[in-house]
Parts: structure tokens; C-alpha cells; sequence
């Protein structure tokens, strides 16, 4: 995944600064990346380091105190609130730790909602979102409401729904925080299945470095400074060799 | 996105919450359907009194009385007489259609024993035309005979002067077999000479008075209405206008005519001067108007119209009263429903802020509220008229007729529009109330939205 790409997303001297009390925070202090095309970043720190929030400023959720976000070729740390979520319903797919499927819609429709947003008619939006529930592996619970499916399951359609809109990037906010460790590989491995056979850009943000491991880069990120960058290079077999050392990282999940 | 699919959540989350909705729904329904019933008895209670009023005359109708007549003008070198010339005045007003002038004369008449005093009045043709019959028909124009338009109520008059019995009789039963139709009427116009014919027979110079000539005239018809229905017309008899102004001519001759005023040397005029005009308006809007222009001219002018407008005026009251009560509880109706979309929108800030994070328009968040919201009125306004509609049918069915029993009529009526105007109204309150929490919904941070848990 090192040739040569076009950058998709470009950070230049990005600052968030709180105030609490009297003090200044840093919660962001300085931070300069280029993600490319094609790419399955991770963003790793423990709780605290600022990781979140960069990736909420990312999608336009949060604004810069200062600095430059640059994404496709736009920069959005200027974007009104509105210019944000119309950015966000055209470039942006989202995948969330807690799922956050609509609890009254069941699995097409909640692929399809992102579509309508769109004005797509609910024929073609159904279609859509048909297609891609079958790509992540759930024929058999299309019809299925989000409360009667697994945890996996609803992320699964989490991750249908990222794709369906033909994002420029998705993010992953902890995507596998509440699955336990089985349903972790596979979420994490239909992720870099889809990076790489749709060629699609996924950042994601995690504290745990074995979840990071999964992705082409790793940003670690410590007080709101890059850290170090590492590269992995990932084979087919790469997985047989990760899976006997992954269990006692796996204690501290809950299953969803 | 697309209204419908707007539609479809909006609906979608009111039938998540179906009991709330219910209730917030039930809330409406109360409030739109008691402004609906007390309007409605406003309404009725206005359209009573306008058939009510009706009912006694023609409302577009203004009197026109003569001041001059009863003498007090003496000083005045022209007395403000109504004749022809005034009459063709009134009708170059405005907005007038016709103007009648009234030529009344007291006469005598006889049938068999029987008695009565009774106004003769003369009038045109197209005033003639507005008296309802029971039978006959009106006198021909152009025929120089006399022919009577008999009052309903003219029977009552007639009394038998050799039985002590005068005046009023009590009960219809009582009053005397007077046929106007099948048995001869006459008619003594020359009044004077008639009591001086009974009272001794001398007149002024002494001389011997004769009795004057007695008049067979024929009935060409009955007003409608039995002996007990009063109407403008009842108590008169009627004949054509230009037909009485020949008889009394031919009568009098050159002596003054009773009834019609005479100069400062007691000599009548060689002209009719009318004691009265009815002025037809075309248009009820038009009688004050017209009835002013008239005053200006120096006549007194009467309508049923200053009566119709006191009332109207007291029923708009009624009207703002009763429906000031219905406002109050759809007034309260419309804070249930600003309460039912704030707890909403509690509930669902969560499911707000994946909309947003998923690229959900913000006046497409605000605009679902705000349907859910009007929907809920429209909910409300629907079922309200329709309870309304009940209602007005039980209080027609079973209240009308106790507490007024002499108006007929329905007490309680929803024209279309008000049912129109109300739906209209619940859907405008419903989306008012939820413009505020709509408004919330959309400003909502995506970022708290979604973190909440």
C-alpha cells in the first residue's frame, strides 16, 4: 500500500484548544498528516490523547481552534454548521462504536436512510442498500429490526451503511469497542476486505494497539502530538499468525 | 429528501408513541371541536335573529315618513312634502331599485252588521307585487277600478256597532265571519259627511247633509297568513295606486281630501302628497347608505336594518365570547402538544444526532418536527369537527326545542368554512407549538447528540 497516491486527506498545524477555568488545554497540539487514497489509517493513543477529537474535527463535527483540514481538495475548517452536514451527506461515511442504528427501521431501511437524505427514491435507495447488506454477509436478516440482531450484526450494517452512500472516506470511531474478540477479527478484517476491493479511504480511532495492527498505518498519537507513524504491511496469512496472541487483549471487551 | 419520506418518519415516530399521540391528539380534538360548537351556536344564534328579522319584513325596505305632515312646520314658507317629484328623487339615489310612494286613506266599510275603520292604501304596482298572497292574485295595471288586496288580520277590525262589543278580539274564534271574497264590501270614503250624516245630519252652512255614496269594491286577493301571523301587511288593505288617486278625485272633486294637507288658506294642493315611501335597496349593505341620503333630503327614514345591525352587533358578541371559551382549550391543547415534541425530542436527541452525523439537513430535522407536530394538529382538527358535528346534532336534536321553543330553526350550525377554517387552524397551532422544539431539534450539536447514551 506504499505507491504513489493522490492524498486524500491533509492536515496542516491543526490546534483545538479548551478553556477550563482560567487554564488552557491542548487537546490538539500541533498536527500534521496526509492520509491517501486507498488507505486503512488507524488513529492510536490512550483515552485522553486528543485522538477523538481529531477525528471529530475530521468529519466536521468539532472546529480547529487553528490550523488547516483539507479534504478531497476542500477545506472545511471554514464550512458553516450547514456546509458541514451537507459535506458530510456527500463525502462522509461514519461507523460508530455503539452501532447507532435507528431502533424503529430494520436493516435495509437503515442502510437506506443516508440515501433519502439524498432525495434518492426509496426504489433505488432499496436496492442500494439490498446490495450492500449482501456484501457485508447478512442476507438472511435484511428484514430484520436493529434490536433483534448481535452486536456484529448491527455493526455489519453499520458498515453497510458507511458504504452505501459511495463515501470519499469513512470514519470508524472504535467500530469494534463493544463486540467481543471473535466478532472483532471479522469486523476488522470485512474492513480491510472493503478498503482494499472497493479502494475506498477508512480512518479509524482506536486505544487498542492490536486493533490498530489491522490498519496499513498507524498514527499514535500521545497529549495531542503525533507521535510515531508506523507501516504494516498486511499478506493474506498475516491473520493465522495474529489470531494465537490476540486473547488477553481481548479481556477488557464487553459484548454488545 | 423528499417530503414523502419526511412524511413517512414523521408518521412513522407518532406511531412509535401511540398512546402518547393519542392523548396529545385527544387534546386537540377537545379544543377544536368546543371552538367549533360555541361558534357554531354563534353563528346560529346570528342567523336565528337575521330569519327572525326577515321575517317581519324585507330587510333591503327603508320607510320614508314625511316630518311636514303632522303639522309643527308652520313657519317653514315650503313644507318638505313627499310628492311625485320627491318620489323620482329617492329613486335617483344610489344603489335604490324602486320607491313606492304609500297614499293612505281612511275609510269606512261595511259588510252585513258589521263594521270597521280601515287604512286604504293606495300604492304602485311593483310594491304590490312583494305582498304575499294566500289567494287571488294582484289588480291588473292600467285598470281604473278599485280592487283590494285584503290584510290578513283586517277581519279583527270589524265590529257590529249595535252590540256593545268593540275593539279587540281575543281569540280568533271570536272574530267576526267576514268573507271578502264571496260577499259584497262597501266602502264609504267620504268620512266627514258620513258623521255628520249620523250626528243630526246639518253641516256647516246648516244644511242637510246627505249620507255619502257607498262603494261596492271588489277583493282581488288575501295576504297570506291566518288571522293569529302577523305581518307588515296584515292590518291594511291594499289597492293600486293610480286607481285611488282617480276614485278620490272623482269624490272630492275640489273639496280638501282627507288626509292630505292643505295651504295656509286651507286649500288643497292640485298635486298627491304621500304620507309615505318604501324604498327598495338592492343590496342589505347598501340601506344605511341609503337610508342616510334620504335623511339628508329631510325625511325620516326607518329600516329593519338599524335593528338587524343592534343585533348583529350583539351576536358578534356572543359569538366572541363563546368562541373566546373554545380558544382557551385548544389553547391548552397547543402547550400538550409543545410538551408531547420537547419530550420527544429528549427522547430521540440521540437518534437526532445520527441523523445529523449522517448528513441529515438541518431544516430537514427541523421540518420533520414540525410535521409531526402539524400532523398531530391535523389529527385533532379532523376528529374535532367530526365530534363537533355530533355535538351540533345532539344540541339540535334535543336542546333547540326546549330553550327556544319560538325561534325554529337549528340553534347549532358549522358551515364549510368554519369546518375548513378549523382544520386549517388545529394544523397552524399544532405546527406553532412545535416550532420551538422543532427549532431545538434542529441546533441540537451532533457531537452531545450522539454521545449521549
Amino acid at each position: 500500500m506504499t505507491e504513489k497516491k493522490s492524498p486524500m486527506i491533509q492536515v496542516k498545524n491543526l490546534y483545538k484548544v479548551y478553556k477550563v477555568g482560567n487554564s488552557k488545554v491542548y487537546a490538539l497540539n500541533g498536527v500534521d498528516f496526509t492520509i491517501y487514497k486507498g488507505e486503512f489509517c488507524a488513529i492510536v493513543g490512550p483515552s485522553g490523547s486528543g485522538k477523538s477529537t481529531l477525528l471529530n474535527m475530521l468529519a466536521g463535527l468539532e472546529k480547529p481552534s487553528k490550523g488547516e483540514i483539507v479534504i478531497g481538495g476542500s477545506h472545511i475548517e471554514k464550512l458553516s454548521e450547514n456546509q458541514l452536514v451537507s459535506f458530510r451527506r456527500k463525502h462522509v461515511g461514519f461507523i460508530f462504536q455503539s452501532y447507532n442504528l435507528l431502533q424503529t427501521m430494520n436493516a435495509v431501511e437503515n442502510v437506506a436512510l443516508p440515501l433519502s437524505f439524498r432525495g434518492v427514491t426509496k426504489k433505488a435507495r432499496n436496492e442500494k442498500a439490498k446490495e450492500y447488506i449482501k456484501l457485508v454477509g447478512l442476507e438472511k436478516q435484511m428484514k430484520h429490526m436493529a434490536n433483534e440482531m448481535s452486536g456484529g450484526q448491527q455493526q455489519r450494517v453499520g458498515i453497510a451503511r458507511a458504504l452505501a452512500v459511495d463515501p470519499k472516506i469513512i470514519f470508524a470511531d472504535e467500530p469494534t469497542g463493544n463486540l467481543d474478540s471473535k466478532t472483532t477479527r471479522e469486523i476488522l478484517n470485512l474492513m480491510q476486505k472493503i478498503v482494499r476491493e472497493q479502494n475506498q479511504t477508512l480512518v479509524m480511532v482506536t486505544h487498542d494497539n492490536y486493533i490498530a495492527k489491522f490498519a496499513d498505518r498507524q498514527f499514535h498519537i500521545v497529549d495531542g502530538k503525533i507521535f510515531k507513524i508506523e507501516e504494516q504491511h498486511h499478506e493474506e496469512q498475516h491473520h493465522e499468525e495474529q489470531q494465537h496472541e490476540d486473547t488477553k487483549e481481548d479481556m477488557g471487551y464487553e459484548e454488545g | 429528501m423528499k417530503f414523502s419520506d419526511l412524511l413517512s418518519m414523521s408518521v412513522n415516530n407518532l406511531r412509535r408513541r401511540k398512546l402518547r399521540t393519542f392523548l396529545t391528539v385527544l387534546g386537540v380534538l377537545i379544543g377544536t371541536a368546543s371552538i367549533v360548537v360555541m361558534v357554531s351556536l354563534g353563528i346560529g344564534f346570528n342567523e336565528l335573529t337575521m330569519e327572525q328579522i326577515a321575517s317581519y319584513g324585507s330587510l333591503t325596505e327603508v320607510s320614508v315618513y314625511s316630518n311636514a305632515m303632522w303639522g309643527g312646520n308652520e313657519s317653514s314658507k315650503d313644507p318638505n312634502y313627499m310628492t311625485d317629484d320627491v318620489i323620482a328623487q329617492f329613486e335617483r339615489i344610489d344603489h335604490v331599485d324602486a320607491a313606492s310612494p304609500l297614499l293612505e286613506t281612511s275609510v269606512l266599510m261595511t259588510q252585513g252588521a258589521y263594521q270597521a275603520y280601515i287604512n286604504l292604501v293606495g300604492v304602485s304596482q311593483s310594491y304590490m307585487k312583494n305582498i304575499p298572497l294566500k289567494e287571488g292574485r294582484i289588480p291588473e295595471p292600467g285598470n281604473r277600478d278599485l280592487q283590494m288586496i285584503v290584510g290578513n288580520m283586517v277581519a279583527r277590525n270589524f265590529s257590529n256597532p249595535k252590540s256593545n262589543r268593540y275593539g279587540f278580539y281575543d281569540d280568533s274564534s271570536s272574530i267576526p265571519d267576514i268573507d271578502f271574497i264571496n260577499r259584497p264590501m262597501f266602502v264609504i270614503f267620504d268620512m266627514d259627511a258620513y258623521y255628520q250624516s249620523q250626528n243630526g245630519g246639518t253641516g256647516e252652512g246648516g244644511t242637510t247633509v246627505k249620507p255619502p255614496k257607498k262603494y261596492l269594491i271588489p277583493t282581488a286577493g288575501l295576504v297570506e297568513g291566518g288571522a293569529e301571523d302577523w305581518n307588515n301587511y296584515s292590518y291594511s288593505v291594499y289597492v293600486d295606486l293610480d286607481a285611488l288617486k282617480a276614485q278620490l278625485k272623482q269624490i272630492f272633486k275640489k273639496k280638501p281630501i282627507p288626509n292630505q294637507p292643505t295651504n295656509k288658506k286651507g286649500k288643497p294642493y292640485n298635486y298627491f302628497i304621500y304620507q309615505q315611501a318604501i324604498v327598495e335597496v338592492d343590496d342589505m349593505n347598501n340601506v344605511t347608505a341609503v337610508q342616510k341620503a334620504i335623511t339628508d333630503m329631510g325625511f325620516q327614514a326607518n329600516s329593519n336594518m338599524e335593528w338587524l345591525e343592534q343585533s348583529q352587533k350583539q351576536a358578534k358578541m356572543v359569538q366572541a365570547l363563546l368562541g373566546g371559551i373554545g380558544a382557551v382549550s385548544l389553547f391548552v391543547a397547543a402547550i400538550g402538544i409543545a410538551n408531547t415534541m420537547m419530550m420527544s425530542i429528549y427522547e430521540r436527541t440521540k437518534e437526532i444526532g445520527i441523523l445529523k452525523v449522517l448528513g441529515c439537513d438541518m431544516n430537514n430535522i427541523r421540518n420533520m418536527f414540525l410535521l409531526e407536530s402539524g400532523f398531530i394538529g391535523f389529527l385533532g382538527g379532523i376528529t374535532g369537527i367530526l365530534f363537533s358535528y355530533g355535538v351540533s346534532f345532539l344540541i339540535n336534536r334535543f336542546l333547540s326545542g326546549r330553550f327556544m321553543s319560538n325561534m325554529p330553526g337549528d340553534l347549532s350550525r358549522i358551515p364549510p368554512w368554519l369546518s375548513l377554517t378549523a382544520v386549517g387552524f388545529a394544523i397552524f397551532v399544532g405546527m406553532a407549538a412545535g416550532f420551538f422544539p422543532a427549532l431545538r431539534a434542529m441546533k441540537l450539536s451532533p457531537l452531545a447528540a450522539i454521545r449521549n447514551e
